[in-house]
């Protein structure tokens, strides 16, 4: 299972600006985090996503009962799937409906982030046992910068690994490159439990063939443009002229699109990150109307604003930037944000803000997503120098 | 051609009664005019910021010109009006494009728009509800809880004030979020219930032109819009369109500790105790225990103001924060001897009233200090 570049271990360091990148990939994180608590389901095509109605039932005996994916009427879709469940092509995003014409026997289970949240810190912390230098990029996924690092590549690769099964029992992917583009990348070429390291003479070799969507920065929209252009396989991208790219692309992306097909990317492994925006989302059983169901979208926008503000809380955060997101039943979707003369991280603010927003939109068709986010953060201790703070609210609302 | 000639208070007045709403800058420069027109025997001085009009009337004068109508810089009038000596004599004349101010040797050439350019708005014309009160019954009214108005708060219906009729009452609430001041007048004759919000500015406008006198003022709630006529004003607002919260449900009933006080007592000592409180927070900390309340203040350089009073008070001990100026405000505007005070615990709100009269009610939430 182990990569081809088991005897690639030769990035050197010692060359100036030579870096050891590594991008680690958690495997079908949501699903094998499940597989954990039911093992009896490995082996077994599961597809996790929709809502809690779909929770396994214990029986008297002790076993559980699970649900089917043929069973489901919904809305919701795939958060994830085990690679049992992608043999039939089932994906993440794609509607659990059609989940269910692939794979109708598959298992289905409701995702459960407070789960997946405990073993994504269990990973990160460690992996930072071996090193601090970690870039978080989700849960399920992190940057590792191995500069600085005595060990060669490959038994440090191969010791983060272990750490992870150790503290989670989980398998992960690791891509070890010159830099975050490439790694990000490579961590693909082998999953599961893959391991991959690359040089840069390899890019030719085993970069180029792939499609240019393997690319993280290139997405749906852009490799259909490109695919117009002729250009569907990164070898395709790195022979096209710069100014090609800049005409059809635009300067800056055009450039990038060229250096990315090489293998360029200089971009820091940044340990400390702040989050820019948090936000909250949510698909509807069913299009709701904005007047006729107006008090079910009422008691979903108080809903999301609440997690909004828990989640604000949680981290720490208050936002001065407020926007909602609308998705009509004919899927154009819009954004309005509002900004706040002083950062909240309050459910009853957010609400009055996002409600603010409500108000500059069209609300004569029906919708099917609502989603709150709260952006402009800055640290919650900063709150206790906004006059307001303290001061109680009547419970003028509902 | 001569438009008007009269002594400088004939033309001040009603020119200053109107241009109290005039917005300095604003992006339809013919705002910032009034409207001066003569129809009959009157001439009227109107304007607008599209939300509200209001319009007066010249008293006298020596009108000597045919019908007519011009629109002329409202302040630059005024300021000019004003700068002039009392009981001089003003003439007012217009040409093409100009209005020309004569009072003995002085001379003012003023750019004017075309009164047809001035956008009234058209009035509704059935009331829904029309009462009548003394003037100074309605300038009370609004004075016991308008400075619990919101200022710029995106809830924008509550940067306005909540009139409502029902039965014998008419009813004002005015709240910030953060307090609420809720009062009522009995009426002779009972209304149809009928609720609207004025907008801030014209209860402001109000407050400054509604006299302390019997005479009388006629509030007539049309589709939208609110109409005062009052002394010779007619001022027509379009109400904030909104629902205003359930103020019911915020007013506690039933506190059980509670004391009575006198009101410039309360005031006075609360004055001086807000010296030293903090400039940003305005956090006031009252102790309340058995016949006795301490007030404490202290500001961000750790310095302090205590005051105790006497009073009587056999309920639980209580230990709470406001915000003092929540506080400031209230005893500021009400007008009896004495006040009551009445709390749930030190997170619940506080009830201020006047023993034996439930025509005023201030709820004003406490502040964690």
């Amino acid at each position: 299972m182990d990569a081809q570049g088991l005897d690639k271990n030769r990035i050197d360091e010692r060359l100036p600006g030579y870096r050891r990148i590594a991008h680690l990939d958690m495997d079908a994180f949501y699903a094998s985090v499940e597989l954990l608590r039911y093992p009896e389901l490995c082996g077994l095509p599961v597809v996790i996503g929709g809502s809690g109605d779909w929770q396994p039932e214990i029986h008297k005996d002790g076993s559980w009962h699970f649900s089917r994916l043929r069973n489901y009427a919904g809305r919701g879709v795939v958060t994830t799937a085990t690679y049992e469940a992608r043999v039939f092509g089932v994906f993440s995003g794609m509607g659990l409906m059609k989940a269910a014409q692939l794979t109708p026997d598959a298992i289905l289970l409701p995702a459960d982030f407070r789960a997946y949240r405990h073993y994504s810190r269990l990973f990160k912390a460690a992996v930072a046992e071996i090193t601090p230098q970690i870039e978080d990029h989700g849960i399920d996924e992190i940057y590792i910068d191995l500069c600085g690092l005595t060990d060669d590549t490959l038994t440090l690769a191969r010791r983060i690994k272990q750490a992870v099964r150790e503290s989670t029992g989980l398998s992960c992917s690791i891509g070890v490159t010159p830099n975050k583009l490439l790694s990000k990348i490579c961590s693909d070429l082998e999953k599961p439990d893959g391991l991959t390291i690359l040089d840069p003479e390899d890019i030719p070799n085993r970069i180029w063939p792939l499609p240019v969507r393997k690319i993280s920065g290139i997405g749906p929209k852009a490799t259909q443009k490109l695919a117009a252009l002729g250009i569907t396989t990164i070898a395709d991208l790195a022979r096209a002229e710069t100014a090609f790219l800049q005409t059809h692309f635009g300067s800056s992306y055009g450039h990038w699109l060229h250096e990315a097909a090489h293998g360029i990317d200089d971009r820091p492994v940044v340990t400390e990150s702040e989050p820019k925006s948090l936000s909250r989302e949510t698909t509807f059983e069913r299009d709701l109307h904005p007047r006729h169901d107006r008090h079910i979208l009422s008691k979903i926008l108080t809903g999301l604003c609440t997690d909004v503000a828990n989640d604000l809380q949680r981290k720490g955060y208050a936002s001065r930037t407020i926007s909602i997101k609308l998705r009509y039943d004919d899927f154009r979707t819009i954004s309005r944000n509002i900004t706040l003369s002083s950062p909240t991280a309050d459910a009853v603010a957010v609400r009055r803000a996002a409600e603010e927003c409500l108000r500059r939109v069209s609300l004569k068709q029906k919708l099917r997503l609502l989603g709150v986010r709260a952006s402009t953060l800055s640290a919650a201790n900063t709150l206790r120098n906004s006059s307001m703070s303290h001061q109680g609210e009547l419970p003028l609302a509902e | 051609m001569k438009l008007i000639q009269a002594e400088r208070d004939t033309l001040l007045k009603p020119l200053q009664m109107v241009t109290g709403i005039v917005e300095r800058r604003h992006t339809l420069p013919i705002l910032s005019n009034v409207l001066i027109e003569r129809k009959d025997d009157k001439i009227s001085f109107v304007a607008t910021d599209l939300e509200i009009q209001i319009a007066t009337y010249a008293e006298d004068g020596d009108t000597v010109s045919e019908g007519y109508a011009v629109t002329v810089a409202a302040k630059k009038l005024q300021d000019i009006l004003r700068a002039l000596p009392d009981k001089t004599q003003v003439t007012l004349e217009t040409d093409e494009s100009r209005l020309h101010a004569k009072a003995g040797k002085s001379r003012f050439h003023l750019q004017t728009l075309p009164a047809e350019d001035f956008p009234k708005f058209p009035v509704g014309s059935e009331p829904q509800a029309k009462i009548t009160v003394k003037q100074k019954e309605l300038k009370h009214l609004l004075s016991m809880v308008q400075y619990a108005m919101a200022q710029q708060d995106i809830r924008y219906y509550l940067n306005g004030l909540l009139l409502l009729t029902e039965d014998n009452d008419i009813k004002v609430v005015a709240t910030d979020g953060h307090r609420l001041a809720f009062a009522l007048m009995k009426l002779e004759a009972p209304q149809e219930k009928r609720e609207v919000i004025l907008p801030r500015k014209v209860v402001l406008e109000l407050a400054r032109l509604l006299n302390d006198t019997d005479e009388s003022v006629t509030v007539e709630i049309l589709q939208n819009q609110v109409r005062f006529s009052f002394s010779s004003v007619v001022l027509v607002t379009k109400v904030v369109d909104g629902k205003f919260p359930d103020y019911n449900r915020v007013i506690p009933a039933g506190y059980q500790k509670h004391f009575d006080i006198n009101r410039q007592l309360l005031l006075q000592t609360l004055q001086r105790a807000s010296i030293l409180s903090n400039e940003k927070f305005r956090g006031v900390r009252l102790i309340l225990t058995t016949d006795n309340l301490r007030i404490v203040c202290n500001n961000s350089e750790q310095e302090e103001a205590e005051e105790e009073l006497e009073l009587h008070y056999d309920g639980e001990a209580l230990d709470i924060g406001f915000n003092i100026s929540y506080l400031l405000d209230v005893l500021n505007h009400l007008s009896g001897e004495t006040v009551r005070c009445a709390f749930g615990d030190a997170n619940s709100s506080a009830l201020i009233t006047i023993p034996g009269n439930d025509d005023f009610k201030y709820v004003v939430m406490p502040m964690r200090i």
